[in-house]
């Protein structure tokens, strides 16, 4: 069966709409088809997942859902696991392939404890081969998407193909239908999200889009919901651009499946009250992420004048204090979460004025503000807006931009090679014209749009300068102080992100007393453990910041699948889904070359702050990557045994 | 003393546990959209995240409009007889607030009833943002804000000592006119 395209979208105030919305909203969809090819046999499970698969081709227009068995459960656990199970099947299918487009399948996976009645649950990931890196890559977003996702039926999306011309796919329950939307080109995340909600005539679907940057292949484009909920890193955004899916749009009516709810009520009952009584709670509450500005500047980690130093003399015009007491008002958060870390500011006085944003927390404020030496919080904001709209991540424009300041700074770069205008640290207008140049691929943007490895290929003299493992970009953690952060960026499976592990505030606290084992245990531990919460779809954070223990998620992962497992059970399949993860990386030709973390960490010593003098030094690093390997099971060149099992 | 709900929007946080603790413990699912209340976000301009949930009020629109007087207000708390229900839904539109819910699973429309006097969402909302409050509190702080205001505060600087100071006061005479 096929789905008919449909066009055209009817657009209306945003006002009258919400006046409209008041009681029955009108809806007019026409040509809607149902999905119902070839089902394959579904299984139920007692409790935690639907036990479907949705698989969306836009090339055929087709969808279908497919099952999946016991051991398939047992094996991957859910969320990232099943995204990393799925890629896998795709790569043997497909051999290699050109990241961009119509093979590369893009995966969408909530895990088995989202939306669950528990802290923070709103998690899900967006993986797929990253067009910016060329191995896995993914990144998760909060909100209320992954849990709409679930609801409507489906433990995880892959879409498949490329769609004829730019596109929404809607899942309405059991309903799935392709709609063209033409009109929508070039249009912001916000006004996206606004007209497809119009379209449907329902206030309360939920929608995860990309900007223009998606839509012109910025390597580090992201996929964005609710207004600033961003699956930022890895490119994910830009892939949904090539295949012309410009927004996934997700309602859904369905109960979770839930083994014992009256265990998880026991459970999470506690943790709520447990949550709300925390010291730190108010304080969180206040500051959110921001409050990590101070932190990181007073230990010497937060990245300044592009990663080259660690302390930035105006962090106080930066931090959460200055936020709170001219720009916040008010707190956002994710489903489920007592712990409201998002803040929402309002500029309101200067040039940036009536500037509205969610945001910043500590990466975009770090990458947006000390490392390119903008000490104003309110272009900060305004940066932080055009990047949600536009569909940009912070992480690496700040990074990039970083790198051609400083390089025209050494005169590596030319005024030419600017467009005639020049740029210096904190030169906010032109950092915000050079984010809007990035996302739209206009002049100097063009280049910059191509990530850290087409930045490189234009101007390889940038090679010291740009900050990148793998062709993902450094996120805001210096390294130079804590070797085993190093470790973690260079032996991280998507590149220099610190989601799969953050040593450095441990290894700071430790100092001398702890030796290099130790300091690979720590990275091997959080590598498996920091992936299991995407596992789940959970948030790591009540985890991090107010230490929620490991076992309690274990606990309540068994109460809602109705089995029992222990932390160390499911720490085992997280190894495994590394070594896959690590698998696909070899293959796709990444090997101990590239496990090094940016040239900086062993080049430029740290040269103000607490830990002046500071650099990593590279035959210590040596010894901890052959360590690493040998802990991890791999050969001398990072190669786990299980590449014998995938044939590209 | 009868209680009821309030909901303070600028402190709501758009989090939506209390939509699924209302769900769990009183539909027995874990389904968010089974719960009586439900927090309605609206972005950028203006920013607004807003709980909407039944105020019980005196002279009920939704019992006005049901069809077959399934709908009665008995203590305070306006219930819904789910045997005399045809679900019609006329209630839900009748409803000004909108704050009378329809789950296509569910005959009946979800409507609060304030859980037997212990509502479980004032209990488990981070924010303070839905609280519990005995009638006679209803517009206290309006009336404290407003008392206040008549209170009209000045400021003089002196000095002393060679050092600039501030002093504060409130200036409660009605326009000056006792003084004369």
């Amino acid at each position: 069966m096929r789905i008919t395209l449909r066009a055209a979208i009817s657009i209306s105030n945003f006002r009258i709409r919400l006046k409209a919305l008041g009681h029955f909203p009108k809806v007019r969809l026409d040509s809607h088809t149902n999905h119902s090819l070839e089902k394959t046999k579904v299984k139920t499970f007692k409790g935690g997942y639907f036990g479907k698969i949705l698989h969306v081709d836009l090339t055929r227009g087709e969808s279908r859902t497919e099952g999946y068995d016991e051991a398939f459960i047992e094996q991957f656990i859910g969320g990232r696991g099943f995204a990393v199970k799925l890629i896998w099947d795709n790569l043997q299918k497909h051999r290699r392939f050109d990241p961009w487009g119509e093979k590369n399948l893009l995966v969408v996976a909530p895990g088995p404890l989202t939306g669950v009645y528990l802290p923070s649950s709103g998690k899900n990931s967006f993986a797929a081969i990253s067009p910016a890196t060329g191995i896995y890559g993914d990144s998760s977003m909060g909100g209320s998407f992954g849990v709409e996702i679930r609801q409507a039926g489906y433990d995880a999306l892959a879409i498949h193909g490329q769609a004829e011309s730019l596109s929404y796919l809607f899942i309405d329950d059991d309903h799935v239908s392709i709609v063209a939307c033409p009109e929508l080109a070039g249009k912001g995340n916000l006004e996206t999200e606004g007209r497809i909600r119009d379209a449907i005539g329902d206030h309360d679907v939920r929608v995860a889009s990309i900007g223009p940057a998606g839509e012109n292949r910025v390597r580090f484009a992201c996929v964005t919901s609710e207004w600033s909920r961003n699956a930022g890193r890895c490119g994910i955004g830009a892939l949904m651009g090539s295949k012309n899916l410009k927004a996934i749009v997700v309602r859904g009516n369905r109960d979770l499946p839930v083994f014992d709810l009256k265990r998880v009520i026991e459970i999470s009952t506690q943790a709520f009250a447990e949550l709300s009584r925390h010291e730190m709670m108010d304080f969180w509450h206040r500051q959110g992420l921001m409050s990590v500005i101070d932190y990181a500047n007073e230990i010497g980690i937060l990245p300044t004048y592009n990663f080259h130093d660690v302390h930035f003399e105006k962090a106080e015009q930066i931090n959460g204090f200055t936020m709170e007491a001219n720009y916040k008002i008010g707190n956002t958060a994710c489903f489920g979460c007592p712990m409201c870390c998002g803040n929402i500011n309002l500029v309101k006085q200067g040039k940036y004025a009536g500037t509205v944003v969610e945001g910043p927390e500590y990466e975009t404020a770090a990458m947006l503000g000390s490392n390119v030496g903008i000490d104003d919080f309110g272009a900060i904001l305004r940066g932080n807006h055009l990047c949600d709209d536009l569909g940009v991540d912070t992480i690496s424009m700040g990074n990039l931009i970083g790198a051609v300041i400083e390089g025209y700074e050494k005169d590596l770069l030319t005024i030419e090679d600017l467009d005639g205008k020049p740029i210096g640290w904190g030169d906010a207008d032109r950092v915000l014209e050079l984010i809007e140049q990035t996302a739209r691929g206009e002049a100097i943007g063009a280049t910059l749009a191509l990530g850290s490895r087409g930045v490189l290929e234009r101007w390889p003299q940038l090679q010291p300068l740009v900050n990148h493992v793998k062709g993902l970009e450094q996120s805001a953690y210096d390294c130079r102080g804590a070797i085993s952060m190093a470790l973690a960026y260079g032996t991280s499976d998507i590149g220099a992100h610190h989601t799969r592990a953050w040593t450095v505030g441990k290894e700071l606290e430790m100092g001398a007393e702890w030796d290099a084992e130790q300091k690979v245990n720590l990275v091997i531990y959080h590598q498996d453990l920091r992936p299991l919460f995407d596992m789940f779809g959970v948030c790591r954070l009540p985890w991090i910041e107010l230490g929620f223990h490991e076992d309690f998620y274990a606990e309540l992962y068994s109460a809602v699948v109705g089995r029992d497992y222990t932390l160390d059970d499911l720490l085992q399949k997280s190894k495994e889904v590394y070594n896959m993860t690590r698998t696909i990386g070899v293959k796709l030709g990444t090997g101990r070359a590239d496990d090094y973390p940016p040239e900086r960490a062993f080049a430029v010593p740290i040269h103000s702050g607490p830990l002046a003098g500071k650099v990593c030094d590279r035959g210590e690093y040596e010894k901890m990557l052959d360590l690493y390997y040998q802990k991890r099971g791999w050969d001398e060149q990072g190669i786990p045994p299980l590449a014998e099992q995938l044939n590209l | 003393m009868r209680k009821k709900l309030a909901v303070v929007p600028e402190r709501c946080s758009g989090c939506r546990l209390c939509e699924i603790t209302c769900a769990v413990h009183r539909q027995n699912a874990n389904n968010p959209k089974k719960g009586c209340i439900r927090v309605t976000t609206v972005y950028p301009h203006p920013v607004v995240r807003m709980p909407v949930v039944c105020s019980q009020c005196g002279d009920p629109k939704c019992a006005a409009a049901c069809p077959t007087n399934a709908i009665y207000r008995k203590d305070g708390i306006v219930h819904i007889n789910k045997e005399d229900c045809v679900a019609c839904h006329a209630c839900v539109d009748a409803c000004p607030f909108g704050a009378i819910y329809v789950h296509s699973e569910l005959e009946a429309p979800l409507k609060c009833d304030l859980c037997n006097g212990d509502p479980q969402c004032v209990k488990v909302c981070p924010t303070e943002a839905i609280v519990f409050l005995p009638e006679h509190v209803f517009g206290q702080a309006h009336r404290l804000n407003n008392v206040l205001s008549y209170a009209h505060m000045k400021e003089i600087e002196y000095m002393e000592k060679g050092e600039r100071k501030r002093l504060r006061y409130a200036d409660n005479a009605p326009s000056g006119d006792l003084n004369k």
